[in-house]
C-alpha cells in the first residue's frame, strides 16, 4: 500500500499569490505526500528592467530607480551607487558624511532583520511577532522620515556624501529609539528565539552545506550560519566600518535556527555600531558637490563597489563612457542565489510544511531577482 | 430527557396540562432553539473576544467602531457581510458535497451541546453514555472536513482535510484515553453523574484526585484538545503560509462562516467537557459560594479554558506534521496508559 502511495507525484503551485511566499513569485513543487521531490522557482511577475532603464536616465536620475530594486531595504543600493561613481569621478567623501552613511545603513538593516523576524515567525504559524516587529520598525521609519523625508525609499545617500545634515536633536531621539529597541529584543527572544516550538521547528531544518555554500556563492547571514566568517563590512571595509569596534557574527549549525540566531545577534550588534557612530561623530561638511547634474558627465571608466546588506554582500558593478548616462550598471544581489537555484537545491526533500520557512530564512527577496 | 422534562414543568407549570406528546414536542424545540441561539451567540462573541486578546497581545486595540463600546457589534456587522456575500461554487466543485460539508461540520459541533450539563437540573439530555456520546459526534465532524476538501477540488484544499482527518483520529485516542482515567474513578459515562460526584469544595475537583495523576491526566486532555479542534498549535489544516486556507480555501459567505461557527462551538464543547469532567461541572469552588447559579460558574469555566486557547494561539507557532504525530503517539499515548495503570493500582491497593 504503502509503496503504491510513495510513486505517486502531485504537482503543488506555491504563489504567485499565497500567503506563505515573500512577494510575487511561484514555487512548482513536486510531492509526494508531505515531501517535496523536485522544486522548481518560476520569477518574473516583478520584471522592471532597472538595469536596462538606467542605461535611459541621466546619473542623479538612477538613485530612484537603484533604492527600489529591494523593497524593504533601499540604502544599500544607493550606497552602491554611490560608492561607484565616486570612485570613477575620484570625488571625496567628508568624514561627517560617512559616519552618517554607516549609521543609515545600520538603522536600515535593524529595519530589514525586523521585517524578516517577522516574516520568519509568520511562516511558522505565530503571528503575533509580524505585529509587534513591524510595529517596532515604524520607529526607525520614522527616523528615516525625519531625516529624509521619505519613509521607506529615501534617496538620501549621494554621490560625494548626503542629501542633509542631521536635524536638530536628532542624535538623541535616534538613541531613545536604540534604547527601546535593545530593551524589547528580550521580549522578541521569549516570544521567537526561545520558543520550544520554534526550536524544533528550525534545528536542522533547512542544512546547507558548508562546501556547497562557498561553492554557491552564497553569502550573509546565510553563509555566516554555516560558521564561515565572511562580511564585506570586515574584510573590505568601506566608510568607518574598520574604525568602528565589533565582531563578525558567526554560528555553526548551518540550519534555519543558526541563520536565525546570525540576523539575531547582528541586530544587537547594529545597535552598537549606531550607539558608536552618534558618539564618534565629527563635525563638518556632509556633501561634496559635483557638478550641475543635468550637465553631469561621469569620467569613462568602470568600478566594481560591494555592500554588505542584510541579506549579504551587494555588487555593483557600474561603467561610464563619460556620457550622460551610464553605459551599464549590472547588480549583483543575494537574492538570485539564494532564492532561485540554493532554494531549489534546499527544498528536495524539506517538507511542504518548511517550504517557506526556510524561503524566509535564505532571505528572499523576490522584487531583487527580477531587477 | 428527564431532567430537562422536569425543569420546564417547574418553569412553566400550565405544560402538565398539555398531552405530553405535545408537551414534550415543545420543550424539545425550544431547547434545540436554546442551545442554537447560545452557539450562535457564544461564536459572536469568542470572535470578538479573539480578535481583542489577539490584539491586545499584539500591542494594538483591535475593532473599536462598530457598536459602540468597544467595537462590541464588529461580529455582528461581519456575520451580516457574510450573509449577504455571492455563494461561490467553484465550477469543477463536486456541487451536493460541496454545499453539505459545512452543514455536517457544524451539527457535528452542535449534538455536542445536547449532553453539557448547565446545572443539575437543566441538561438537555442526561444520556447514561454521555460523555461516549459526546466523543462520538464530535469526532463526526471529521467527515464534513474531509467531504469539503474533497469536494472543494482544490489540492491545498484537500492536503488540509486529509491532515485533518489524521490529526482528529489520532487525537481522538489520548483524548479518550484521559477522560477514561476519570471515568474508572467515577465509574459512571453521565456528564450529570460524573460532577456530582465532584461535590464539595475545589479539592474535590477531578484535577486534584488522585493528585497529581488526573491533573497530568487534565493537561494531556487539554493539548489533545487543541489539536481536535484545530487549534494552534494544531492548526495544521488551515495552516495559512502552507495551505493557504487548508479545507476551506474555496468557500466563502455563509459555508465559510458555518465551518467558523462550527470551530467555535467545538472550542466551546471541548472546555465544557474539560470543565464537567476535572474541574467540577457547576459546582462552585467552596461551599459558601454556592448562591451564585450553577450555569455562571459552568459557562465561567469553560470561558477561562476557551481564553486560554485563545492565548496559547497567540504565543506559540505551528507543528510540523510529523511532530504533531510525533507528539500524539510518542508522548500523549503513552502517558496517558501509564495514568491509567497508576490510578488503577492506586485503586486496588
Amino acid at each position: 500500500m504503502s509503496a503504491i502511495l510513495q510513486e505517486k507525484e502531485t504537482t503543488l503551485y506555491l504563489g504567485p499569490q499565497h500567503p506563505g511566499i515573500t512577494g510575487n513569485m511561484m514555487i512548482e513543487l513536486k510531492v509526494t505526500g508531505d515531501t517535496i521531490r523536485k522544486a522548481t522557482t518560476h520569477v518574473g511577475y516583478l520584471h522592471r528592467g532597472f538595469e536596462k532603464l538606467m542605461e535611459e536616465r541621466l546619473w542623479m536620475q538612477c538613485f530612484p530607480i537603484v533604492c527600489r530594486i529591494c523593497v524593504p531595504e533601499p540604502d544599500p543600493n544607493e550606497e552602491n551607487l554611490a560608492r561607484a561613481i565616486e570612485e570613477l569621478e575620484g570625488r571625496e567623501v567628508p568624514e561627517r558624511a560617512k559616519y552618517i552613511r554607516v549609521m543609515m545603513l545600520e538603522l536600515s538593516r535593524m529595519a530589514t532583520y525586523l521585517l524578516w523576524m517577522g516574516g520568519q515567525s509568520g511562516s511558522a504559524g505565530l503571528y503575533t511577532m509580524p505585529q509587534w516587529t513591524v510595529g517596532d520598525r515604524d520607529y526607525i521609519i520614522d527616523l528615516f522620515e525625519e531625516l529624509t523625508g521619505g519613509r521607506v525609499y529615501h534617496m538620501y545617500i549621494w554621490p560625494g556624501g548626503v542629501r542633509r545634515d542631521l536635524p536638530e536633536g536628532f542624535e538623541g531621539r535616534v538613541r531613545k529609539v536604540l534604547d527601546y529597541l535593545e530593551q524589547r529584543l528580550t521580549d522578541y527572544d521569549r516570544l521567537l528565539f526561545e520558543n520550544a516550538i520554534f526550536l524544533r521547528r528550525a534545528q536542522g531544518v533547512g542544512i546547507l552545506d558548508k562546501d556547497m555554500a562557498m561553492e554557491w556563492g552564497v553569502v550573509g547571514p546565510p553563509l555566516r550560519g554555516c560558521g564561515i566568517a565572511h562580511d564585506v563590512r570586515k574584510d573590505e571595509p568601506y566608510e568607518v566600518y574598520d574604525q568602528l569596534d565589533w565582531e563578525v557574527i558567526t554560528h555553526e549549525g548551518s540550519d534555519v535556527y543558526s541563520r536565525a540566531m546570525v540576523r539575531r545577534k547582528e541586530f544587537e550588534q547594529s545597535i552598537s555600531i549606531v550607539r558608536q557612530v552618534l558618539d564618534k561623530m565629527p563635525s563638518g561638511p556632509v556633501h561634496n558637490p559635483g557638478p550641475n547634474p543635468l550637465k553631469w558627465r561621469v569620467p569613462a571608466g568602470e568600478a566594481y563597489v560591494k555592500t554588505e546588506s542584510a541579506r549579504g554582500e551587494f555588487g555593483y558593478y557600474v561603467v561610464s563612457d563619460g556620457s550622460l548616462k551610464p553605459r551599464r550598471v549590472h547588480v549583483r544581489g543575494p537574492a538570485y542565489v539564494h532564492g532561485v537555484s540554493l532554494l531549489e537545491r534546499m527544498l528536495v526533500g524539506a517538507n511542504i510544511a518548511d517550504t517557506s520557512f526556510i524561503m524566509n530564512s535564505l532571505g528572499t527577496c523576490p522584487p531583487e531577482i527580477e531587477r | 430527557m428527564e431532567p430537562l422534562v422536569q425543569f420546564f414543568y417547574i418553569l412553566l407549570p400550565f405544560l402538565r396540562d398539555w398531552p405530553e406528546w405535545l408537551a414534550l414536542t415543545v420543550i424539545g424545540i425550544v431547547a434545540a432553539l436554546l442551545m442554537f441561539g447560545f452557539v450562535a451567540i457564544f461564536a459572536l462573541f469568542a470572535i470578538w473576544l479573539e480578535r481583542k486578546v489577539s490584539a491586545h497581545m499584539q500591542d494594538r486595540i483591535g475593532p473599536m467602531e462598530v457598536g459602540g463600546w468597544h467595537g462590541w457589534a464588529q461580529t455582528i456587522a461581519d456575520t451580516i457581510k457574510l450573509l449577504v456575500k455571492e455563494d461561490i461554487v467553484p465550477e469543477n466543485a463536486d456541487r451536493i458535497l460541496f454545499k453539505l460539508a459545512p452543514a455536517i461540520v457544524f451539527t457535528a459541533a452542535l449534538a455536542g451541546f445536547a449532553v453539557l450539563p448547565w446545572t443539575q437540573d437543566f441538561i438537555p439530555a442526561d444520556l447514561n453514555v454521555g460523555l461516549l456520546y459526546i466523543l462520538s459526534v464530535s469526532s463526526f465532524a471529521v467527515i464534513g472536513i474531509l467531504m469539503g476538501g474533497w469536494a472543494s477540488n482544490n489540492k491545498w484544499s484537500l492536503y488540509g482535510a486529509m491532515r485533518s482527518a489524521s490529526q482528529m483520529v489520532s487525537y481522538e485516542i489520548p483524548v479518550a484515553l484521559a477522560l477514561l482515567a476519570v471515568v474508572m474513578n467515577a465509574g459512571t459515562l453521565s456528564m450529570r453523574h460524573l460532577v456530582m460526584a465532584q461535590s464539595g469544595n475545589i479539592l474535590d475537583w477531578n484535577v486534584f484526585n488522585f493528585f497529581p495523576l488526573t491533573a497530568v491526566a487534565f493537561i494531556i486532555y487539554f493539548v489533545a484538545s487543541l489539536a481536535e479542534v484545530n487549534r494552534t498549535p494544531f492548526d495544521l489544516p488551515e495552516g495559512e503560509s502552507e495551505l493557504v486556507g487548508g479545507f476551506h480555501t474555496e468557500y466563502s459567505g455563509m459555508r465559510f462562516a458555518f465551518f467558523f461557527l462550527g470551530e467555535y462551538a467545538n472550542m466551546y464543547v471541548v472546555s465544557a467537557i474539560a470543565t464537567t469532567v476535572f474541574l467540577g461541572g457547576w459546582l462552585p469552588p467552596f461551599e459558601f459560594l454556592s448562591f451564585i447559579p450553577g450555569p455562571i460558574w459552568f459557562v465561567g469555566k469553560a470561558m477561562t479554558m476557551v481564553f486560554i486557547q485563545m492565548w496559547l494561539r497567540w504565543t506559540l507557532p505551528r507543528l510540523r506534521v510529523d511532530q504533531l504525530m510525533y507528539t500524539c503517539w510518542k508522548v500523549l499515548t503513552p502517558f496517558s496508559f501509564a495514568i491509567i495503570l497508576l490510578i488503577g493500582l492506586w485503586k486496588v491497593i
